[in-house]
């Protein structure tokens, strides 16, 4: 890990700046408050960059001026059109491209949700209940869920008698659901905070060593 | 800006109402079938042979033509002013419950919009929400914090506080400066939120829109000071994370119901109503699949198997 | 104040030194814990080791380095599997902050096995908009890349020759976090019918069975975990494997101080009851 004066360099920034962001869980102090800026400061400039040389460059700049694709302006227009919207007096421009990708947008993402997630979901959750394995069972605990959690964000009826009895069930699904995405979340940030562990770890074994050997 | 759930609609005749909606219908059939034949032109790779019908698809479109049907057809019965019911939201209860309670201690509600922009539909939502708390808060004169996190919402959650107030009959105690904005950034916005739990130490917070990362520091900042809490948003993530720090938590969709049934307006209901009966049918397709499925029977689920 | 309110009471901060002690011991000193691999990332194991030598998997590193912690293990199994295996990987990453990680990675694995640009692994880049350059990707990979990250024009690449569309790959491994997934199942599968595996964050994980109960994806793999169940598949044992013993220290303690907050928020309403 470090191996150089280079690696020494900003393997210690990052190690700092680690420790800034665990202050945060002491007291919010202005060490985190200038970490978080980093972060939020250097994301938005490579993000800019990245923007310019992997979209404005190669889909707008070259065409145009380099391959004589002058028809790419047509969206190179629509797309400035957009700015529009920082302007009391001229904002209303901005819709027209915003209706025109949002109309796009919608022509394509329809149909595809629906199929994917409607009607291709809704074929895999007809499944075979019979009770001569475990499959049978879970098969019928899937349908009795989904099911019941349909029933329990159905508004034109109150929630009585059957229906009331279906909703209890739906809700409770929906809580062990949700239980279960806690859990996950729980594991996915444990696994960050792991990772942090680990690079401190490897980052004073890795220093001291290198130190050790630079200073003799 | 107008607002959902202010519109006022005029009541056209009979005949006029279901010529629109013939046109209506006919424009979008047509459409869908544009796009599909567009769609179907455009997919698959040159060395397929490409057609204007992909007729294996046609369970899709079946199903968005009904369901867009349902929505037209309700929210036409909802223009017409024909009763829809709707069920009580029993988040909305606990919302009663939580001014109620502000009302005795003589603390503040605090109203938190979501961190995202006019054009989330659960920040629209969240605005006909806070127009009526802003109307019941009006009448027992408790103070309502709304700091927001876009700047865009600030006029419409003005203009929604203010229109609460004055259907109440307080216009004069509507307060401008109770509406701030704070920041864009997420987690700067988060702070000052907390920061003003901390201060003011509301009898109750009220947390309604799209939510990320920032939903458990704020609903435990919220817990902590020992306030009511009701939540509600559609990003699935969070929502683990508002039931277990709040009183009571609107689940996805329970979001978008309560604002039609508070603001009552045609179009919401109408989409409600229409989804609602999607929904139906959706039930009655799956019983009947998982019947025909356990005996064996294979090819209805077949159908609906898109290739 | 009894001993189970000042047990409602206390400090987070205690909690938070727990969860760090907890973490930090077995990274000092480790051991090892056994992995079980779940069926969901034998099947994308299964996938690629069933892929022939000079066949294209289309691997999209689609997460920023905020996501590294949980997914680069996993990128890094299935990469170095595939170039042992001598299977061609067409590499793009569709996250604005993932370029510049993704390429370190690519540099770092393809020198580990002496693989060459433009002959074994072709790395297209980020282009904004994923959703249209799935689209785009589906008609020919040259409209929405036309030259790699390098700048190297497609139709100069010696592997590219023949390489037009999602059809000319054998499948598409994303490894992402955030609602890209939800794209590549759409666009990709749905509408292009390319098979998709998904690598996913933590958090994502449990979203996405569904999809693979459906047969929209063949394979998920969810986390550290599913990064651990890789490398024990492909034998080689890395961060995530590392992490798998922490990780359960970690689970322990908190469960631990789960059970611990609901005995002493019964208790205490018990308490409040009898007064």
């Amino acid at each position: 890990m470090v191996t150089d004066l280079n690696t020494a360099l900003w393997n210690t920034i990052a190690m700092f700046l680690t420790f800034c962001i665990f202050s945060f869980l002491y007291k919010d102090n202005p060490f985190y408050k200038i970490a978080e800026h980093i972060v939020v400061g250097v994301s938005a400039g490579y993000f800019a960059v990245i923007l310019y040389w992997n979209g404005l460059v190669p889909k707008l700049w070259d065409p145009v001026f380099k391959q004589g694709k002058w028809y790419y302006l047509i969206p190179g227009i629509l797309g400035v059109m957009m700015w529009t919207r920082f302007s009391k007096k001229y904002s209303w421009i901005s819709r027209l491209s915003i209706a025109f990708y949002m109309g796009i947008a919608t022509g394509v993402a329809v149909p595809l949700y629906v199929q994917n997630y409607v009607i291709r979901q809704l074929s895999s959750t007809m499944l075979p209940v019979h009770f001569q394995n475990t499959t049978g069972i879970f098969n019928l605990l899937i349908i009795i869920g989904v099911l019941c959690a349909l029933i329990y964000f159905f508004f034109s009826k109150e929630h009585k008698g059957a229906m009331g009895s279906a909703a209890k069930v739906g809700i409770w699904t929906l809580m062990v659901g949700f239980g279960a995405g806690f859990g996950v979340t729980v594991m996915g940030r444990v696994s960050l905070l792991i990772d942090r562990v680990i690079f401190l770890r490897n980052y004073f074994d890795s220093f001291f060593t290198w130190f050790i050997k630079y200073i003799l | 800006m107008e607002l959902v759930g202010t519109e006022q609609c005029s009541v056209p005749t009979d005949k006029k109402m279901k010529r629109h909606l013939l046109c209506k219908i006919c424009v979008l059939i047509f459409l869908l079938i544009f796009l599909f034949a567009i769609d179907s032109f455009a997919q698959g790779t040159e060395t397929q042979s490409t057609s204007w019908f992909n007729k294996d698809r046609l369970n899709v479109l079946l199903f968005l033509v009904l369901f867009f049907a349902f929505v037209l057809f309700f929210i036409n019965q909802a223009k017409k002013g024909k009763s829809l019911f709707v069920r009580k939201i029993p988040g909305l209860d606990a919302v009663e419950e939580a001014v109620g309670r502000a009302t005795e201690m003589g603390k503040p509600i605090l109203y938190i919009s979501g961190i995202e922009d006019m054009d989330n539909i659960q920040t629209v939502a969240s605005m006909i929400i806070l127009g009526n708390v802003a109307k019941m808060v009006a009448t027992y004169d408790i103070p309502l914090l709304v700091p927001i996190c876009r700047p865009f919402v600030v006029p419409v959650a003005e203009e929604s506080v203010r229109q609460g107030y004055m259907s109440a009959g307080r216009p004069d105690a509507y307060k401008k400066d109770n509406i701030r904005y704070i920041s864009d950034e997420q987690f700067a916005y988060t702070a000052g939120v907390n920061g003003i739990m901390l201060r003011e130490r509301p009898a109750a917070n009220l947390m309604f829109g799209s939510f990320y990362a920032e939903s458990l520091v704020m609903a435990e900042t919220g817990f902590s000071t020992g306030a009511i809490q009701v939540a509600g948003t559609a990003n699935i993530h969070q929502l683990p994370f508002f039931v277990v720090a709040c009183d009571y938590t609107l689940i996805g969709e329970e979001l978008f119901a309560a604002s039609a049934y508070l603001s009552r307006e045609p179009k919401l209901l109408g989409s409600l109503k229409g989804s609602d009966l999607a929904k139906l049918v959706i039930i009655i397709i799956l019983v009947i699949g998982v019947i025909l499925e356990t005996f064996g029977v294979t090819r209805f689920t077949k159908w609906f198997f898109v290739q | 104040m009894n001993f189970y309110e000042r047990l409602m009471q206390l400090d987070r901060r205690w909690v938070y030194l727990g969860v760090a002690i907890a973490v930090t011991i077995p990274v000092l000193f480790p051991f090892k814990v056994p992995v079980y691999v779940t069926p969901e990332a034998k099947s994308v194991y299964d996938f690629v080791e069933n892929t022939k030598p000079g066949e294209i998997i289309f691997l999209a590193i689609d997460y920023d380095p905020n996501a590294m912690a949980e997914l680069h293990p996993m990128a890094k199994a299935i990469m170095r599997q595939c170039f042992s295996k001598g299977i061609k990987l067409l590499i793009s990453a569709l996250s604005q902050n993932g370029p510049g990680m993704a390429e370190q990675l690519i540099s770092e694995i393809s020198k580990e096995y002496n693989k060459k640009n433009g002959v074994d692994y072709v790395y297209l880049g980020y282009k904004p908009y994923f959703a249209i350059v799935m689209l785009a990707m589906g008609q020919n990979f040259r409209i929405p890349f036309p030259t790699d990250y390098y700048g190297n024009p497609l139709d100069s690449l010696p592997m590219m020759d023949g390489v037009r569309n999602y059809d000319d790959v054998k499948c598409v491994i994303s490894i992402v976090a955030g609602n890209i997934a939800d794209y590549w199942i759409n666009y990709a599968n749905g509408r292009y019918k390319v098979k998709v595996a998904l690598g996913v964050t933590g958090v994502m994980s449990a979203d996405y069975y569904p999809f693979l109960q459906s047969g929209q994806i063949f394979g998920l793999l969810g986390g550290l975990k599913g990064a651990s169940e890789y490398e024990r598949l492909t034998k080689q044992e890395g961060v995530a494997t590392e992490g798998m013993s922490i990780q359960t220290v970690a689970h322990l303690v908190i469960i631990g101080f789960i059970v611990i907050g609901n005995i002493g928020f019964f208790m205490s309403k018990k308490n409040k009851v009898k007064r």
